[in-house]
C-alpha cells in the first residue's frame, strides 16, 4: 500500500489524483486527529496559496485587457485622425492640381468655366489612352505614363528617304510630350491592330516640311538623329493638320517647361510665348544670375506643401529669404510666388491649429508644437498664439464635459478642479514651450485666455457650489481644494488667486450669512428643549467617548465631570460648542483679507446668540450656579480657544469677539454684585 | 521595274541656317523656282529637293530650310546633323544677323565635329545697297578666319543664287570624293569618331 504523500502542487494538480482515495489512505495511515489535523492544515494552506494565485493570475489578465482596451481605443482615434488628414490630404490636392493647371491663381475665378472644359477633356483623354491600350500592342509603358496624354492620332505612308518608294502603313500617335510610331499588326485581326514601333520625344524631334520631294506629294521628315523618315499623308489639309498639331504640341511642351525652369518668366503672355526664341536670347543673363535652387523654390514649396512636409517647406522659404535679402534685385517674382506658396504654407498649418468637430484632439497639445512652431518661424507667432489658445479651451471643454456630475459635490469638484487646473497647468508648459522667448503679445495673450478659462471655471463652480442646502463645510472643503489647485499655477508663474478669490468673494459672503442665520435658528432650536440640567451620557464609554471628541476639537472636559456619567454642561451649549468650533474652523480655512469682516461678524453674531440665551436662563434662580459655571465655560475656556485659533490663522485675536466677551463679563460682574455665587469664578 | 527607278543620282544634303528674316526662304525658293517671294512668313523647317546638272554630273540637292526660330536646342542639332553642306546667311542690313552667324558656325562644328565641312556665309540682300549695315571687308576677315568662301547674294536679283548652292555643292562632292579615295579606313575612322561623340553626347 502506498504511503500517502505530503499534501503538494504536483500531486493534487497531477491527473490520475483520486481526492476520495487520497482521503481514505490518509486517514488510514495517520493515527491520531492531532496528526490529520496537521495534515488538514498543510491542505487548507495549499487550498489559500492557489486561490491566492488564481486571484493574481485574474487580476494581471484584467490589468492586461484593460491596457489592451485602452490600446483599442487610441488606435481607433488614431485611425479616425488618419481618415481626417487622409480627406485634409485630398483637398489639399485638388487644390493643388487646379491650381497648377493654370499655373496663375489670379486667373482662377475667371476661367472656372474653362477649367471645368479642361477636366472634361481630361477626362476624355483618358479613355482614348485606354483605347490605344486596347489596340494597340506592347504600349502600356507608353501609355501609362503619367501626364501623358493624346493629342492626335491618323495613318501614314512612310516613304524611304533616299529612294522615294513607299515602305509601309503606320499608325501614328500624336502625345502631349511625344510621338509614336505603330505598324499594323499583320498576326493578330483581333483588337490590337497596332504594334508599337517607336516612341520619339518631342523636344529631340525636327519636324521637316516636305515641300518638293519629286512625286511625292504631302509628305513630311521627322529628323531624329541619325535617323530620317519621311511620311506621306493622305492630301495636303492632312498634312497641314499634323504639321500644325506637332507644332501646337512642341511650343506648348516648350511653355511648360519653361514655365517650370524659369518660374521668374511666369508672365509670359501666350502671343509672346509663340515667338518665345527672342526671350530665350535675351533673358539668359538676367535668370541665371539666380541659382538653380532658387528658382526651384516656388515648386520645392508646391511639394513639400503636398507631402506635408512642412518643416522643409519653412527651411525652403528661411533659405530663400536669406537669399532674397543678400541680392534684392531681380527677385521680384519669384519672390512674389514665393510669398504667395508661404500664405498657402500658413494657412495649411493654421488649418492644423484649427478647432474643428471632426478632428479629434487625442494627439492632444502635442499634436500642435510642429505647427506652432512653424508659424512663429514664419513670424504668425500672434496667429498661432491665438489658435492655439483657442485649441486650448475647446479641449478643457472636452475634458470638463467628461467629469460626470456623480457622488458628492466635494467629489465632483475635487475632480473638476483637477482636471480643469491639470490641464492648464499642461497648457501652460506647452505654451511656454512653444513661445519660449514671446513677445509680450502672446504672453499677455495667454494670461487673458488663462484668466477667461478661470472666470468659466470659477462660474461653473459657483453654479455647483454655492446652493442653499450645501453646508457651509462642504463649501470650505470645495473652495480650500480650489485654492489649493489653484497654486499649482503659480510655478509657470501665473498667480490667479486674487481672481479666484474675488470671484468666490460675493457668493462666501453670502454663503456665511446664511451659515450665521442657520446657526442662530439652530441655537433657538435648541432653547426650546432647553431643561438646564447637566449631560447624561448614560455610560461611562459614552463619556469617555464625549471627552475623546472634544479633546479632539481641543477643549478639556474633564473638570466637568461629576459621578461616572455626568457632565456639567447643558446640552445645548455642548452641542454649541461643538458646531461653533465647526463653524469657526470653516471660517478660518476660508480667511482671505476680504472676507475676514463678514468672517469675524458670523463668529461674534453666533457667540452672541448663544450668550443671549444663556443669559435668560439666568432668570431661573433653581439653577443659576450651574449656569454660571456653563457661563464660564463660554466665556473663558471656549473663547480663549477661539482666539488661540483665530490667531493661528490670522496673527491677531478677534476684537468684536473680545469686545463681546468683556461686555458679557461686566455684565455678569454686575450681576455678581447682587448674587452671593458670582465671586466664585469671577 | 521599281527597282530599277530607284537608282538615283548623288544627294547632296545643303542645310539653310541663320537668324529670322535674313532670306534663307527667299535664297531657296529663288534656286528652287526661279521665283522670289516678297511677303515674310516665318519657315518652320521645309524640305525641298531637285535634280540639277553639276558640270556635266546629274545630281540632286536636297535642302532644308530651317527656321531661324527653333526652340529647342536638341531638335536644332537635329537639323545639323542631316545636314553635309552649309549655307549660313546673314543680312547686310542687319548687323545682328551678322553676329548671329558666330553662333551658327560653332554649333554646326560642335555638332558635325568637324571643322573642315563644307560651309558658305552668305551675305544676303545686296541690291539692298544704301541698307548696308555689314561691310564687304567685315564678311570676308570673318570668313577667312573661318577659312570659308564669302558670296554675297540676292534672292531678288538671283544674284550668285546659283552661285551659293553651285559652290556648295561642288565642296560637299569633293569632300565625299575624299572620303571615298581614303577608302574604308578613313571610313572607319571617321565612324570611330562618330561614335565617340554620341557617347560624349
Amino acid at each position: 500500500m502506498d504511503i500517502p504523500k505530503e499534501p503538494n502542487f504536483s500531486l493534487l494538480s497531477s491527473q490520475d489524483f483520486a481526492p476520495e482515495k487520497y482521503v481514505r489512505d490518509i486517514s488510514q495511515n495517520y493515527v491520531g486527529g492531532l496528526e490529520l489535523q496537521n495534515i488538514k492544515k498543510k491542505i487548507q494552506a495549499l487550498a489559500d496559496e492557489t486561490s491566492n494565485n488564481l486571484k493574481k493570475n485574474v487580476y494581471q489578465n484584467y490589468v492586461q485587457f484593460i491596457e489592451t482596451a485602452k490600446e483599442i481605443s487610441h488606435l481607433e482615434s488614431e485611425m479616425y485622425q488618419l481618415s481626417h488628414l487622409l480627406s485634409e490630404q485630398k483637398g489639399l490636392l485638388t487644390a493643388l492640381s487646379t491650381s497648377s493647371i493654370l499655373e496663375d491663381n489670379r486667373a482662377h475665378f475667371d476661367v472656372r468655366n474653362e477649367k471645368l472644359d479642361e477636366q472634361e477633356l481630361e477626362e476624355e483623354n483618358k479613355q482614348k489612352l485606354a483605347t490605344i491600350l486596347d489596340k494597340v500592342e506592347n504600349c502600356k509603358e507608353v501609355v501609362e505614363a503619367p501626364d501623358r496624354f493624346l493629342l492626335f492620332e491618323g495613318d501614314l505612308l512612310e516613304i524611304d528617304a533616299t529612294e522615294n518608294t513607299a515602305i509601309k502603313f503606320v499608325h501614328v500617335y500624336l502625345f502631349n510630350d511625344s510621338l509614336m510610331l505603330t505598324n499594323r499588326n499583320s498576326n493578330s485581326r483581333g483588337l490590337m491592330r497596332y504594334a508599337f514601333e517607336s516612341l520619339y520625344e518631342l523636344s529631340s524631334l525636327a519636324v521637316v516640311n516636305v515641300r518638293d520631294l519629286g512625286n511625292i506629294k504631302h509628305a513630311f521628315k521627322l529628323l531624329i538623329f541619325p535617323d530620317t523618315r519621311v511620311f506621306q499623308c493622305s492630301s495636303n489639309a492632312s498634312k497641314k493638320e499634323w504639321l500644325d498639331k506637332i507644332d501646337q504640341a512642341k511650343k506648348t511642351r516648350l511653355v511648360q517647361e519653361q514655365q517650370k525652369r524659369e518660374s521668374s518668366l511666369e508672365k509670359i503672355s501666350p502671343a509672346r510665348s509663340i515667338s518665345v526664341d527672342l526671350s530665350i536670347n535675351s533673358q539668359p543673363e538676367e535668370i541665371f544670375t539666380h541659382p538653380d535652387w532658387f528658382l526651384d523654390i516656388p515648386d520645392e514649396l508646391d511639394v513639400c506643401i503636398a507631402q506635408r512636409q512642412f518643416e522643409d517647406a519653412v527651411n525652403h522659404i528661411n533659405k530663400s529669404k536669406t537669399y532674397i535679402n543678400k541680392h534684392p534685385e531681380h527677385v521680384g517674382a519669384i519672390q512674389k510666388k514665393i510669398d504667395q506658396k508661404q500664405n498657402t504654407l500658413v494657412e495649411m498649418l493654421m488649418k492644423e491649429l484649427e478647432v474643428n468637430p471632426e478632428k479629434s484632439l487625442q494627439g492632444g497639445l502635442r499634436a500642435t508644437r510642429t505647427a506652432v512652431r512653424l508659424l512663429n518661424q514664419l513670424g504668425r507667432s500672434t496667429q498661432s498664439c491665438d489658435l492655439f489658445l483657442k485649441l486650448c479651451s475647446s479641449m478643457l471643454k472636452i475634458q470638463c464635459k467628461r467629469v460626470k456630475r456623480e457622488g458628492s459635490t466635494s467629489t465632483y469638484v475635487r475632480h473638476l478642479s483637477s482636471v480643469v487646473f491639470t490641464n492648464m497647468c499642461h497648457m501652460s508648459e506647452e505654451f511656454l514651450r512653444a513661445f519660449p522667448d514671446s513677445c509680450a503679445n502672446c504672453a499677455s495673450a495667454y494670461v487673458v485666455w488663462a484668466s477667461g478659462e478661470l472666470s468659466l471655471f470659477t462660474t461653473h463652480f459657483a453654479k455647483q457650489v454655492f446652493m442653499p442646502q450645501t453646508s457651509l463645510s462642504t463649501i470650505t472643503e470645495c473652495v480650500v481644494l480650489v485654492r489649493s489647485q489653484c497654486e499649482r499655477l503659480c510655478t509657470y508663474g501665473v498667480d490667479f488667486r486674487y481672481q479666484l478669490d474675488g470671484a468666490l468673494r460675493a457668493p462666501l459672503s453670502k454663503a456665511l450669512n446664511d451659515a450665521r442665520d442657520k446657526f442662530v435658528d439652530s441655537i433657538k432650536l435648541r432653547a426650546i428643549d432647553e431643561k438646564w440640567i447637566p449631560v447624561n451620557l448614560n455610560t461611562r464609554s459614552g463619556l469617555a467617548r464625549c471627552l475623546q471628541e472634544y479633546a479632539v476639537l481641543g477643549l478639556k472636559l474633564d473638570t466637568y465631570v461629576t459621578g461616572d456619567v455626568w457632565l456639567q454642561l447643558t446640552s445645548s451649549n455642548l452641542a454649541f460648542t461643538k458646531s461653533f468650533l465647526i463653524l469657526l474652523d470653516d471660517c478660518l480655512k476660508l480667511k482671505t483679507t476680504e472676507l475676514l469682516h463678514s468672517i469675524d461678524e458670523t463668529l461674534t453674531k453666533c457667540f452672541e446668540a448663544q450668550l443671549r440665551y444663556n443669559e435668560q436662563g439666568l432668570k431661573n434662580e433653581d439653577q443659576k450656579q450651574f449656569i454660571l459655571k456653563n457661563f464660564e465655560f463660554l466665556l473663558v475656556v471656549l473663547v480663549q480657544l477661539t482666539q488661540t485659533k483665530y490667531k493661528e490663522a490670522t496673527g491677531y485675536e478677534c476684537d468684536n469677539l473680545n469686545k463681546l466677551v468683556n461686555d458679557y463679563l461686566s455684565l455678569l460682574k454686575a450681576r455678581s454684585t447682587k448674587t452671593k455665587y458670582s465671586s466664585e469664578f469671577l | 521595274m521599281a527597282k530599277k527607278t530607284t537608282v538615283q543620282p548623288a544627294l547632296h544634303k545643303v542645310i539653310m541656317v541663320g537668324s529670322g528674316g535674313v532670306g534663307k526662304s527667299a535664297l531657296t525658293l529663288q534656286f528652287m523656282y526661279d521665283e522670289f517671294v516678297e511677303d515674310y512668313e516665318p519657315t518652320k523647317a521645309d524640305s525641298y529637293r531637285k535634280k540639277i546638272l553639276l558640270d556635266g554630273e546629274e545630281v540632286q540637292i536636297d535642302i532644308l530650310d530651317t527656321a531661324g526660330q527653333e526652340d529647342y536646342a536638341a531638335i536644332r542639332d537635329n537639323y545639323f546633323r542631316s545636314g553635309e553642306g552649309f549655307l549660313c546667311i546673314f543680312s547686310i542690313t542687319e548687323d545682328e544677323s551678322f553676329q548671329a552667324t558666330q553662333e551658327f558656325r560653332e554649333q554646326i562644328l560642335r555638332v558635325k565635329n568637324d571643322d573642315q565641312i563644307p560651309f558658305l556665309l552668305v551675305g544676303n540682300k545686296c541690291d539692298l545697297e544704301e541698307k548696308r549695315k555689314v561691310t564687304l571687308q567685315e564678311a570676308q576677315d570673318r570668313a577667312n578666319k573661318w577659312g570659308v568662301p564669302y558670296v554675297e547674294t540676292s534672292a531678288k536679283t538671283r544674284e550668285h543664287v546659283d552661285k551659293v548652292f553651285y559652290d556648295l555643292m561642288r565642296e560637299i562632292r569633293a569632300r565625299k570624293k575624299e572620303e571615298n579615295k581614303t577608302s574604308n579606313g578613313r571610313g572607319k575612322d571617321k565612324n570611330k569618331k562618330k561614335k565617340l561623340k554620341c557617347i560624349i553626347l
